[in-house]
């Protein structure tokens, strides 16, 4: 029993699924769902369908070589058991996996480095050119910063004096009657 | 061959099929259309044809029986007298003879004819004697439908005759009825004959085919035969008789000693005694059968004689063919019953026979044809030393362990057996493996791990190759980190309020894109209203002024100008108010037309509290109305059109209207229960 590798997105098909395809000189092809044999059938190049890994490698979004990549291979010739061996080769197994996950992440990290800096600079130049949506040129010119204006709002007088007949002292906002009593005693205190 | 295979001779068809077979060919192959029109030669030639094909199928079917059937003179001995013992020699040819007279009268008939046809003056003429010709040839037809018949009926029996080829090794078996001959070849050879406790059981001649010494041969089994003068013996016995006398066969003759099969051993002796004129140059033994019923010992002194006597004469034909008189290979004992002494009873009939065929085929002359293309070459020795093959001394003693060592070893079949037969145990095929450890010879490896083959990395030296790894892997990160160091600051971060500004930006792009798009999908399909008549109330001065101020601009002086110069307002005196101090005020027009008691009354301003309905007559700007009177009258012209369609119930244009004639949901879709029918 093996795991193949399927021939147009280079995922892993496990025993019981997929189809394999064999043409007349008896080339074998491999694919793990009806979705690659379809695509397959159709003559699509893999190497230009954006979710495969041959896109991936051949456009350098994914790790293309490597030396965990060389301890990988299939080997025609049997080996004779042995005990240790196997032993040694499951743990390693495990550890390479850890080291070639690590690789990628890195080269992940690697390849999207200078992302930030060109997104700052999009954004402050976006910032520049169109601050005018959000800013007028009047207000611009009296705070040439780019941020937003700051909101003004006139409030007329009568609104300030009535601010204090409508809140007591402490600024909370006033109950009918109490407003009602401040009333008669401003009337009251001009009438007298 | 005619002499072997008698099935192969046609059908004879009976009288009245015969008629229909050649007329109906006649009628088919033969042109049929004629009309009287035609020039007088072509219309003899036509009937001319008809009789001629008539005859030429006759003359062909007749010949075809005449010389299918055998010629009992030209076959084998054996076989003529076979058919004639069956079907009277006589008859036969008489049968046959009539079948040639008729081909003969036939062929008259249509040379008459035709002579008569070529002087025929007019179609019907020709035609009547195109029918006579017919006629008169199916006449003689019907006329010897009774030798057909009987031919047939022989053609049946011929059919069914035994295959025997009278010239190869045969066995004949004769002797009394019911002594058991049909047993006898029952067991030597695959034939299946019928064994029944009655006389005459069997009616024919039976044939079998046994093997001896690589070679074939053919064992005959007879009717019985009962002691009676040759000329009142039926055709039955006649069939045996003919077999014994024209094969050249090895003959057994069979005595009961038992007497169970009706007769005494005295009538069977005095059967022999009249029949062996007919074991001339033929080689002879007696067979007794039935011992498990009367062994030889048991019989009485006068049976035992007659026995002898027998023996005597069987002796006799061996002596004269020149062999030595053994005892055994003349009288032997058997039982057909419980098979004791069959087999030998068949090799000495063989060998005899053998035997004498060889001696025939050496005195005849032929033998020199074959004599003259053999010779056996012998060596000539060199001196009269014994050389016998020299095997090793240790290839001996080797041989002799192994066979040793084959006795004593267990064998995986063995080990099998024990454990429980083919189907339960499953041999341990590990236990032959050659590996460094015995004791990892039960081990199970798994292949698959982690989506990785396990055999794909199987390296003895591993390790070495993994530490070699993790050291380039430290080597990397510590490189990448100290990367990470140089390239952590820019310095050209934005800060918070900037990005607040940036987002906010984003946001007002976004939706003129929205809007924009909106636009563009209903732009051929919308219609273009100034802002002015702006039905739903949007752009009022309020919303304005709240839009300035988020840019960052002072509203007061834009809104008082929007609402001085707004429709509401016209005609209204500028409102006096103390921020408005130090302001321009713009001079108002005052139109008087237009400060009509209902704009004034009408209040503008968005309140929710106000409803939103309109009398009936009123024009909002974006309608299309001049006037409201003039909207009064369409309205007026709108009701008078339905006026009547209504008042008289008729189907309008808002009735039954389908929008969608086929809904999916209501026509697609199977039903667990019930009809679909109407859906």
């Amino acid at each position: 029993m093996r795991l193949e590798k399927c021939w147009f997105c280079s995922s892993t098909i496990y025993p019981g699924h997929g189809i394999q395809f064999v043409r007349n000189d008896a080339k074998i092809f491999r694919f793990c769902r009806s979705k690659c044999h379809k695509n397959f059938k159709m003559k699509r190049n893999p190497r230009k369908v954006k979710w495969t890994k041959a896109y991936r490698r051949l456009h350098g979004k994914d790790m293309t070589q490597d030396s965990t990549f060389e301890l990988e291979r299939k080997r025609n010739r049997p080996e004779r058991y042995d005990r240790n061996v196997a032993e040694n080769t499951l743990k390693a197994i495990k550890k390479i996996d850890k080291i070639r996950v690590a690789r990628e992440a890195r080269h992940h990290s690697m390849r999207m480095k200078g992302k930030k800096a060109i997104e700052q600079q999009a954004a402050a130049k976006e910032l520049e050119q169109s601050i005018h949506l959000v800013k007028a040129p009047a207000a611009l010119q009296e705070d040439p910063s780019l941020t937003l204006p700051k909101i003004r709002v006139t409030v007329s007088r009568s609104q300030t004096e009535d601010a204090w007949k409508n809140n007591d002292n402490a600024g909370n906002p006033l109950t009918w009657w109490h407003r009602k009593l401040n009333s008669t005693l401003s009337y009251a205190s001009l009438c007298n | 061959m005619v002499q072997y295979n008698f099935k192969k001779i046609t059908v004879v068809p009976s009288g009245k099929d015969f008629i229909d077979i050649i007329l109906s060919r006649t009628q088919r192959q033969t042109p049929t259309v004629v009309h009287k029109g035609y020039a007088i030669s072509r219309l003899r030639k036509f009937y001319m044809r008809k009789v001629k094909f008539t005859q030429q199928n006759f003359h062909e079917k007749l010949t075809a029986i005449i010389d299918e059937f055998p010629r009992l003179d030209d076959i084998h001995p054996f076989y003529g007298d076979l058919l004639h013992v069956l079907y009277n020699k006589d008859h036969y040819k008489l049968a046959l003879g009539q079948i040639n007279t008729a081909r003969n009268i036939i062929g008259k008939i249509a040379k008459d004819y035709v002579k008569l046809l070529k002087y025929g003056d007019s179609l019907y003429r020709c035609k009547c004697l195109k029918v006579a010709a017919l006629g008169r040839m199916c006449t003689v037809i019907k006329r010897i439908g009774p030798s057909l018949a009987y031919l047939e009926q022989i053609r049946q029996h011929m059919a069914r005759l035994p295959s025997i080829d009278p010239n190869t090794r045969t066995i004949l078996i004769c002797g009394y009825p019911n002594v058991g001959k049909s047993s006898f070849i029952n067991k030597i050879t695959r034939a299946d004959v019928d064994v029944q406790p009655y006389a005459f059981t069997t009616k024919s001649l039976f044939v079998g085919h046994t093997d001896y010494k690589y070679l074939r041969y053919q064992v005959i089994d007879t009717p019985g035969i009962l002691d009676r003068p040759f000329e009142d013996r039926n055709i039955i016995e006649m069939c045996s008789i003919t077999a014994l006398a024209h094969i050249r066969a090895a003959v057994l003759f069979f005595l009961d000693i038992s007497g169970s099969c009706g007769y005494s051993i005295a009538q069977q002796a005095a059967l022999f005694h009249s029949i062996k004129a007919l074991f001339m140059n033929k080689p002879l033994i007696i067979v007794c059968n039935k011992i498990d019923l009367q062994p030889l010992e048991g019989l009485s002194d006068d049976d035992i004689k007659l026995v002898m006597e027998m023996k005597a004469e069987a002796s006799q034909t061996v002596i004269a063919q020149g062999d030595e008189p053994n005892d055994e290979s003349v009288f032997l004992t058997m039982s057909a019953l419980t098979d004791d002494g069959v087999i030998a009873v068949k090799n000495a009939a063989c060998e005899r026979l053998l035997n004498q065929r060889v001696e025939m085929k050496m005195k005849s002359k032929k033998i020199n044809d074959c004599l003259n293309r053999f010779h056996v070459a012998i060596p000539k020795p060199r001196d009269t030393r014994e050389r016998p093959p020299c095997i090793p001394q240790a290839v001996l003693e080797a041989r002799a362990k192994a066979n040793v060592e084959k006795e004593k070893r267990k064998l995986e079949k063995d080990l099998e057996n024990e454990n429980g037969g083919a189907g339960v145990y499953s041999a341990n095929l590990r236990k032959h493996y050659i590996l460094a450890n015995d004791e990892w010879k039960e081990d199970i490896m798994p292949e698959i791990l982690d989506g990785h083959n396990v055999y794909d990395f199987v390296d003895p030296d591993i390790l070495q190759r993994l530490e070699e790894l993790e050291g380039e892997e430290e080597g990397f990160q510590l490189e990448a980190e100290a990367e990470e160091k140089y390239f952590e600051i820019d310095g050209k971060e934005l800060t918070p309020e900037e990005l607040e500004a940036l987002a906010e930006i984003r946001k007002k792009k976004s939706l003129l894109i929205q809007e924009h798009r909106m636009k563009k999908s209903t732009a051929e399909s919308r219609p273009v209203l100034p802002r002015k008549f702006d039905k739903d109330r949007k752009f009022t001065s309020e919303r304005m002024g709240r839009q300035l101020s988020a840019l960052g601009l002072d509203p007061t002086a834009a809104t008082n100008r929007a609402r001085c110069r707004s429709v509401s307002r016209r005609g209204q005196k500028r409102e006096r108010s103390l921020a408005r101090e130090g302001e321009d005020g713009d001079a108002m027009d005052i139109d008087g037309e237009q400060s009509s008691k209902k704009l004034r009354t009408r209040s503008r301003s968005r309140s929710k509290s106000r409803s939103k309905s309109q009398p009936p007559g009123e024009v909002t700007p974006g309608e299309g109305f001049r006037n409201s009177s003039q909207k009064l009258k369409a309205l007026k012209i709108a009701k008078k059109s339905v006026k009547i369609r209504n008042k008289t119930a008729r189907r309008g244009e808002a009735d039954r209207v389908i929008p969608n004639l086929k809904p999916k949901h209501l026509f697609s879709g199977k039903r667990s229960i019930g009809k679909t029918s109407r859906r």
